[in-house]
């Protein structure tokens, strides 16, 4: 696997945060566009806001939510993870997963608590509780 | 064991606190919290678990766990599961349309789209008793086949008919060459030898 490692340690901003909403707890932002495509593993201090298409590992020790028309093949783990766009692989949320109305998941998933909204669509397995962080986090 | 109610009999078993549901010819049904279901149970309608449901569930309709509602088992949904805020499922799940609310909790693997609901037939758990019969018919098709070979034995038996004779003969020729006159010979070469060495 030809996975190029990118661990992003500076704010690389696709979109900026001048709105104000990406710091508003204090944690930085790492946005994707969706023009925007990353291949490869991503270990981010702060929250990620997937669009277009993602590829690879993303750890992030804030929030990550994927977009609705994003498309990831990704292993995500994350606080809170909202999911709106198509994403296979598997979901590890440290506190609450969110698959909204038009997300799509195939994978499974670990997390704390679960919200599906009706028109999700989900096939995996899921696995609800206090979990111990799988892999070699960051 | 476990209890297996289908139809008309689970409706009977289940409490009457109707009327959340739904309309019309859907029938709806309600596991109160009191109640406990231990099996399978198959409902053409819909379904709503406020109670304790360890087995099976197989719904046409919709099928909601709420308000305490605990359901152990697989569920299979033709339309929609409904895990609410303070329900509990634990199982495996079919169905077209899911829907799990914050304060929920759910664990199993879950198939969607029509594909699952197409592949999932509920006879094979409860047809695992058909085993017990699977041995007396192995031991029939033997004896079967044994009357069917007769008809073409005939040619069979007339092949070692003709190599008998000659088998015999040859045999009893081989025997002849006397062997153990010789054999008794060597014997008495290798005494002797030792004899000598301590006479000098």
């Amino acid at each position: 696997m030809d996975v190029q490692e990118a661990v992003s340690e500076s704010q690389h901003v696709a979109s900026a945060d001048d709105n104000g909403d990406g710091k508003r707890d204090g944690q930085r932002r790492f946005t994707m566009g969706p023009n925007d495509s990353l291949e490869g593993k991503l270990v981010y201090d702060g929250h990620v806001h997937v669009d277009g298409r993602a590829e690879g590992e993303f750890r992030v020790t804030g929030n990550l939510d994927v977009a609705s028309g994003a498309t990831a093949r990704i292993l995500i783990e994350a606080t809170n993870v909202t999911l709106k766009g198509t994403v296979e692989g598997s979901v590890a949320a440290r506190d609450k997963l969110t698959l909204g109305r038009g997300a799509k998941l195939s994978g499974d998933i670990a997390a704390r608590r679960l919200q599906i909204d009706d028109g999700a669509s989900l096939n995996g397995h899921v696995r609800m509780g206090d979990f111990e962080q799988h892999g070699s986090g960051g | 064991m476990t209890l297996s109610s289908t139809g008309p009999a689970a409706k009977n078993r289940t409490s009457a606190s109707a009327g959340n549901g739904s309309e019309g010819n859907h029938s709806s049904l309600v596991l109160g919290p009191r109640d406990r279901l231990v099996g399978l149970l198959y409902v053409e309608g819909d379904l709503r678990v406020v109670g304790t449901v360890e087995g099976e569930l197989d719904v046409t309709g919709s099928v909601e766990i709420d308000d305490g509602g605990r359901v152990t088992g697989p569920v299979t949904a033709r339309d929609r599961l409904v895990v609410g805020r303070s329900g509990v499922l634990k199982g495996d799940v079919r169905v077209a349309r899911l829907v799990v609310e914050d304060g929920a909790t759910f664990i199993g693997k879950v198939s969607m789209g029509k594909a699952a609901l197409e592949a999932p037939p509920k006879p094979p758990e409860v047809a695992k008793p058909p085993e017990a019969v699977k041995p007396p018919e192995a031991v029939k098709p033997p004896e079967t086949v044994m009357a069917p070979e007769a008809a073409i034995a005939p040619e069979a038996v007339k092949a070692p008919e003709a190599v008998k004779p000659q088998v015999p003969v040859k045999a009893v020729q081989p025997v002849k060459p006397a062997q153990p006159i010789q054999a008794t010979k060597p014997p008495d070469r290798k005494t002797k030898p030792p004899d000598r060495k301590r006479r000098f």
